[in-house]
């Protein structure tokens, strides 16, 4: 698949297709786990629609972002987040 | 005097009504998450990555066709993508948020074409990643071009898991099994009902013969039980339900993939109806709770309409012919609209009963058994935002708290950032399970209907 641009998720560069979201650029890079919950698991994406929240990360220093609706960028930088820790530090 | 009229949703319903709105000489305003028009079912992926699309050319072209329509009359009303509705009121007003500002609109109807989601039956270990509603997996193929599984199972009941592995199958995925609590075959005791689906009919068949082709075992009257993994989905266990919707013990099948597509129905976005008074009814064959409506998609609130899968469940063709209807009945100062014979409005009012007869016999597909329930055990998370197992709502009933409200301040359950949208059905169902008697009341629906931050409400614009 060709790729467009690169972001970091967790400080490793990821490949990215100009249009993708942030969640099926991850998807396609193997990285299924967007999301470690409060209760300490581990959490993907559900729905793929924006309904269901579980998807979300850090991205760019904003917390709680749906990585499924928000598009890829070049340089962006996207954070797992775990339980209440926001990742604002960048 | 032009009337103004809002529309929440460009799915299907929401396109066709805003081209009779407009037509009807109406000032438009359509609100939208989503970049492009189109809803979930005619979703568009980004011009860049345009190109190969895994769905049938007979539904392709309904879904070109009618964006086409919409295309054209877009430059005529106010089109506002990537905003959202997070607030409806009997009173008119429309909150919305729109790229960091909130906005209210006073219009003179609304038209709430807000679809629907899929339906959760929760099942122990479907919050490890790798577990997706099996729409969510084809809105990663359909919009992103990425292949949301290397090898996947398939399951639940109803067409969409037969569409959804044969898409996965036509992107070059591996289908490891397609499972169905029912046979789809069950349709063609209705053949009458059928020939009214024709155009759909042919699609199904299309992606079975792809599905067949491609050798896939096919475990039918099986369910999903159980997701086995540490960090990721590494096996789906898949068992044969009986008649009653009851696990065959020892009939269990542990199957390794790397992504569980789940599909048992769909539930309606009713939300905004319910939270602006509108009078509800749950049928959760056709949408969980949904607003009571007339022929016109009248709700039970002046001046607010609901049209498409969110009024009832009833597929992207009903929901087209809907938005006609409804679109023209807006814009009427009295609610409704003459359909003189041979007029465009009699047409969809007669594709809209027609579809509707074929969608008849696609419900009978998606009928969930009660006992099927049991598959959410005491330790099965059923709120996935707040981490609530089955077993902390069974001790809140056992309590006393019998109505969802209850449960909700009890528990948690549905107090997480999706606003209760996917555990809603499941905790209803559970609590009718439990207790043997269905909740009458959703939980109350206040704003936020989605997450909105205070920046956004103190950049308020002014209207």
């Amino acid at each position: 698949m060709p790729s467009d641009f690169t972001f970091s998720f967790e400080g490793k560069p990821v490949s990215a297709r100009e249009g993708q979201s942030v969640a099926a650029a991850l998807i396609a890079a193997g990285e299924r786990c967007l999301r470690i919950d409060e209760a300490g698991s581990p959490k993907g994406a559900v729905c793929g629609i924006g309904a269901c929240w579980e998807c979300r990360c850090s991205i760019d220093g904003v917390p709680d972002t749906r990585a499924c609706m928000t598009p890829a960028r070049a340089g962006m930088i996207v954070r797992r987040q775990r339980g209440l820790d926001p990742c604002i530090d960048q | 005097m032009h009337r103004s009229i809002a529309i929440v949703g460009a799915g299907p319903a929401g396109m066709a009504a805003a081209i009779e709105a407009v037509r009807r000489r109406c000032r438009v305003t359509l609100i939208d998450e989503a970049e492009r028009p189109g809803g979930q079912i005619y979703r568009q992926a980004h011009p860049a990555l345009a190109g190969e699309e895994h769905a049938e050319r007979a539904e392709l072209a309904r879904k070109h066709a009618l964006i086409e329509r919409f295309e054209r009359v877009a430059g005529q009303l106010d089109y506002r993508a990537g905003a959202t509705a997070y607030a409806a009121f009997g009173n008119g007003e429309l909150h919305i948020s729109e790229r960091g500002r909130t906005e209210v609109l006073r219009p003179d109807a609304t038209i709430l074409a807000t679809g629907v989601r899929e339906l959760a039956v929760p099942f122990p270990g479907w919050t490890l990643p790798g577990v997706m509603f099996a729409g969510g997996a084809q809105a990663i193929l359909k919009s992103q071009k990425v292949l949301p599984g290397a090898r996947a199972v398939v399951a639940g009941c109803g067409p969409l898991p037969l569409v959804v592995a044969a898409q996965l199958l036509r992107a070059g995925g591996e289908v490891a099994a397609l499972a169905l609590l029912r046979p789809l075959t069950g349709m063609l005791a209705h053949p009458m009902s059928l020939w009214h689906g024709r155009e759909i009919v042919r699609d199904g068949f299309r992606y079975a013969a792809t599905v067949r082709r491609a050798g896939v075992p096919r475990l039918t009257g099986y369910v999903a039980v159980r997701a086995i993994g540490t960090e990721c989905l590494e096996a789906a266990v898949l068992a044969r339900v009986d008649a009653a919707g009851r696990v065959v013990p020892g009939s269990e099948r542990e199957i390794p993939c790397d992504l569980l597509a789940v599909n048992y129905g769909f539930v309606a976005n009713s939300e905004l109806a319910a939270m602006a008074g509108a009078r509800m009814r749950r049928d959760p064959v056709i949408g969980g709770w949904i607003p009571e409506v007339d022929a016109w998609g009248r709700t039970s609130i002046p001046g607010l309409f609901t049209a498409g899968d969110g009024a009832e469940l009833r597929g992207a063709l009903v929901a087209e012919a809907d938005g006609t209807v409804v679109g023209a009945a807006a814009a009427s100062p009295d609610g409704a609209a003459e359909a003189s014979p041979g007029s465009e409005l009699a047409s969809a009012i007669a594709q809209r009963a027609r579809h509707l007869e074929f969608q008849q016999v696609v419900r009978s597909t998606l009928r969930l058994p009660m006992e099927l329930w049991r598959l959410v055990t005491d330790d099965t998370i059923v709120c996935r935002c707040e981490s609530v197992r089955f077993g902390e709502i069974k001790d809140a009933l056992a309590n006393g708290h019998r109505s969802l409200n209850a449960v909700k301040r009890n528990v948690r359950s549905g107090m997480g950032w999706c606003g209760g949208r996917t555990c809603l059905h499941a905790i209803a169902s559970l609590v009718e399970l439990s207790t043997g008697s269905a909740p009458t009341e959703m939980m109350t629906p206040r704003p936020m209907a989605r997450p909105v931050s205070f920046a956004a409400l103190a950049r308020r614009s002014p209207t």
